[in-house]
């Protein structure tokens, strides 16, 4: 096991290596370097303007020079400058990647308390009552835009009955009122676009939870473990929904690599001081330091994730080796 | 079941129906919603509109241009003037220069209490101009060559000027900055690339009060999220009367409305609503007897169609004024618009002391399918059986760009393609996303027949830049300059040189209305309209005046009122 996982660690950091090497290299491709950007919005820039910002900003020089440069700072733990915020990447960063894994998170393991159990219900029940209303909500969940439905949310909420906020991270000064205030004043802010995450994962994991608890209620063990007398819990639990984790534990594990991605439109919609807009922004105006640090964060995660993954295979199914 | 849930889902359409009113906002607290991203506010660097938007209500420069399109002064005592004799020119190794005292009032200080000096305008000058500070424009800082402090009053300075430009005291980008905080931050970081801007206390500390010299400082900042203001208590002039505001940032405009309605902001800032929203929430904000104004304010941001002059068929002068005859721009106004925005005569607006109207400078351009049908006639190119005009077996076919996404701009491309369609003009839209299209083909001159988008301007601003014949972008002048349609014009350019140097108000229009009358003869550029401005604010707020230039309202807050 020690082996597999040092062996896969390895891989996984010379995967993050070539792949950033990749990113940047396409980046630098994409029309346009931050000072063509500033270029084209002030009409007083001059050429001396452009040659001595394209050297200060080291964009006169090749692109494996430039990784180079970028790759050593970051291994001295300089992760450089937002060139469109005119702020160290950590200090933009490092709250907003923090607020988006808070939304994301919350709004999975809540998405996966309500949508597994509702699944595994109604693989129970096919073609009941309960499965025809389970699959209603799945499927219009997964139907609705997300950004439509967090519209409504805040027409619903926050105009036409005034609970909730519109829009926000926190009530400003609210950290300063004490952690319980704190914590309370940010769970507010968070309810509206938990919710409208929440809603479209739901429905997407209920529907697969429910097809995989089908299929593995299908099996002859199942037969087997019913004729042998085993209670219905020991059943559906033990041998059921164990031999159904396989399919979900990829799934959930691709999901949870997106903790630090960001939801882009929710958190737009809900002006949530996430990383998701940030990390378009940065695409857009080539802000290379901050879109590269996201790439491999989001790169480290799909990694780190299949991963987790694979060794939380060999715990559901004892047949799964680590050879 | 399904029954109970429709009835529920009833109940809650129902009371749907009833919205609650929010309370009129009052001077305690003033929220102001914009849905464009802010950086940190160091005067020296910051780019942004949103971060100018917002510099304006906690620092002030010399002079400043007011809405009425007047320079007035600010920090400054009087603007030093060749009549007053507070400038004069003088000749330096056969160049003219010139020298202008500047006197900063005595009441001036920052937020500290320590009084702004002329000692603040050189730091901000040596910090700007070094190589490793990452100023965008250097020119505005540069234009000033030296700065003298009067030894007997360190509020009283001389600033020699590079060249003997009428427009020397416009130094209304020409902020100062605390010496006492940023020069020892300067001078530890000037050998590094950038380590200004990253050390700057307007990065490490942007709540110290010291970095602010205007109506109020910043007390809470949060990048991507709001900036709070509290009043300055050291401000030099009257305390503004509310006591705390919030700019909020709502990136998606869509929900701008919304966050008005509920409560989360109380206006919406000019850098806020896309017209066709503004003026849906005009309608509603009427119809529901809603406590806001929208306003809409015509401003100096020229849209336009850049021609592509070395294009075969835009060549010819004929085809060019053809285009601009084919269009009906006042019914295109007034379907997409409303008449919220004014038709564009030329690159100057009406809020331009320069502007001109009169047929005996200008070429103005009357909707004629006629007169277009003339011109393309006399320059050969024949109507034929498809509806289309044919020269030498080519078609009359022109590409035409522009950002692709936005809403306006697209909708007003369909409409003039069909008027030209009308006039036996093939228009082939070929879009590309905002970064790709400026980033690359503009700036590039990679476009193909006709580009459209828009210039932002401040009043009595020289055309240098879009019309000058060596401002065409390419390889040798590093992509700089925006005469991306290629036009040049010997008269042009000699008016230009002329102008910068002209110090009487009325030869130098003169210059500017000959720059126009060849700019409306020779069509580089088809004039759309002018834009307008928009706001949104409560119907309380008083002595609120939105500017239409890039000196944002915000630089009278301290004179905004909610009582």
């Amino acid at each position: 096991m020690t082996t597999f996982i040092t062996r896969r660690i390895l891989q996984t950091l010379a995967v993050i290596v070539i792949l950033s090497y990749v990113c940047f290299y396409l980046m630098s491709l994409m029309p346009g370097d931050p000072v063509d950007m500033m270029v084209a919005s002030n009409p007083k820039i001059t050429a001396e303007d452009v040659a001595r910002l394209k050297s200060l900003y080291g964009l006169d020089q090749p692109v494996y020079k430039r990784y180079a440069s970028w790759m050593g700072s970051i291994v001295q733990g300089d992760l450089g400058y937002s060139r469109t915020y005119r702020v160290p990447v950590q200090e933009l960063m490092g709250p907003r990647l923090w607020n988006t894994f808070l939304l994301s998170a919350i709004s999975l393991i809540l998405s996966i308390a309500i949508a597994v159990p509702l699944g595994v219900l109604s693989a129970l029940k096919p073609g009941s009552k309960t499965d025809y209303v389970v699959n209603l909500f799945s499927f219009g969940g997964i139907s609705i835009p997300s950004f439509w439905l967090a519209i409504v949310l805040i027409i619903l909420f926050a105009v036409k009955f005034p609970l909730l906020p519109a829009g926000g991270t926190q009530t400003i000064g609210a950290e300063n009122m004490g952690f319980w205030a704190d914590i309370k004043d940010r769970s507010i802010y968070l309810i509206l676009p938990v919710l409208s995450l929440s809603i479209q994962q739901i429905g997407r994991f209920s529907r697969f939870t429910r097809s995989t608890m089908l299929e593995a209620m299908r099996n002859d063990f199942i037969r087997t473990a019913r004729a042998k007398g085993l209670s219905r819990s020991t059943v559906i639990w033990q041998h059921g929904f164990r031999n159904a984790l396989i399919p979900l534990i990829t799934i959930l594990a691709l999901s949870f690599s997106g903790l630090f991605s960001g939801a882009i439109l929710t958190e737009t919609v809900f002006a949530y001081q996430g990383v998701g807009k940030l990390v378009y922004d940065s695409i857009i105006g080539n802000d290379y330091n901050v879109a590269m640090i996201s790439f491999v964060i989001s790169v480290s995660m799909v990694l780190l994730m299949n991963l987790v993954a694979d060794i939380l295979y060999g715990f559901a199914d004892p047949r799964i080796s680590y050879q | 079941m399904l029954k109970k849930f429709a009835k529920g889902l009833c109940l809650v359409a129902g009371l749907g129906l009833s919205t609650q009113a929010v309370a009129a906002p009052t001077n305690a607290e003033l929220k102001i919603g914009i849905s464009q991203e802010f950086e940190t506010m160091n005067p020296l660097i910051m780019s942004m509109s949103a971060s100018a938007y917002m510099y304006r209500m906690v620092g002030r420069s010399l002079v400043v241009l007011t809405p009425d399109g007047k320079w007035v002064t600010q920090l400054a005592k009087e603007i030093p003037s060749l009549e007053k004799g507070t400038a004069k020119i003088i000749e330096e190794g056969g160049k003219k220069k010139i020298v202008a005292n500047w006197e900063i009032i005595e009441s001036a200080k920052w937020g500290d209490g320590k009084p702004v000096i002329c000692q603040d305008f050189i730091t901000s000058h040596t910090i700007a101009t070094s190589p490793t500070v990452s100023v965008g424009e250097k020119e505005q800082w540069t234009q000033v060559e030296k700065i003298d402090i009067d030894p007997k009053n360190p509020k009283k300075c001389t600033f020699k000027y590079e060249k003997a430009k009428w427009d020397f005291f416009t130094l209304a980008q020409f902020f100062p900055v605390p010496t006492h905080l940023e020069k020892p931050v300067f001078d530890k970081y000037s050998k590094q690339k950038e380590g200004y801007e990253k050390n700057s206390n307007y990065v490490r500390n942007p709540t110290n009060p010291g970095l602010y010299n205007g109506p109020y400082v910043i007390s809470d900042v949060k990048l991507g999220s709001h900036v709070a203001f509290a009043p300055n208590p050291n401000f030099y002039g009257k305390q503004p009367n509310i006591k705390k505001v919030i700019v909020k940032l709502i990136p998606n405009t869509g929900t701008m409305e919304a966050n008005l309605r509920s409560g989360t902001i109380d206006m919406i800032s000019t850098l806020g609503l896309d017209l066709d929203q503004a003026l849906a929430f005009d309608k509603k904000a009427k119809a529901e007897k809603l406590a806001f104004d929208t306003h809409f304010v015509p401003s100096v941001t020229y849209e336009h169609i850049d021609l592509r002059l070395d294009n075969p068929i835009l060549k010819d002068v004929n085809v060019r004024k053809a285009l601009l005859y084919s269009i009906n721009r006042d019914d295109l106004v007034k379907a997409l618009f409303e008449n919220k925005q004014q038709v564009a005569l030329h690159n100057v607006s009406p809020k331009d002391p320069w502007f001109t109207a009169d047929p005996k400078i200008i070429t103005v351009y009357r909707y004629s399918k006629r007169e277009a049908g003339k011109l393309l006639d006399a320059a050969g190119w024949a109507m034929g059986k498809d509806g289309y005009r044919y020269k030498d077996g080519k078609k009359l076919s022109i590409v035409f760009q522009t950002t692709a996404g936005n809403k306006t701009r697209e909708l007003v491309q369909v409409y003039l393609q069909n008027q030209w369609k009308q006039a036996g003009i093939e228009v082939l839209i070929k879009n590309e996303p905002a970064r790709v299209f400026f980033g690359d083909t503009m700036s590039k001159r990679k476009f193909e027949g006709m580009a459209l988008f828009a210039w932002v301007s401040s009043p009595e601003n020289s055309p240098r830049s879009t019309v000058y014949s060596k401002a065409i972008p390419n390889n040798s002048n590093g992509w700089s300059g925006q005469n991306y349609h290629g036009w040049t014009n010997a008269t042009v350019d000699k008016d230009l040189e002329a102008l910068d140097l002209e110090f009487s108000a009325k030869k130098r229009a003169d210059l500017v209305h000959e720059i126009l009358k060849l700019y409306t003869a020779e069509v580089p550029v088809l004039p759309l309209y002018y834009r307008s401005d928009i706001s949104v604010t409560p119907k309380n707020l008083k002595n609120y005046k939105m500017a239409g230039h890039q000196f944002y309202e915000t630089n009278n807050i301290e004179d905004w009122n909610l009582n």
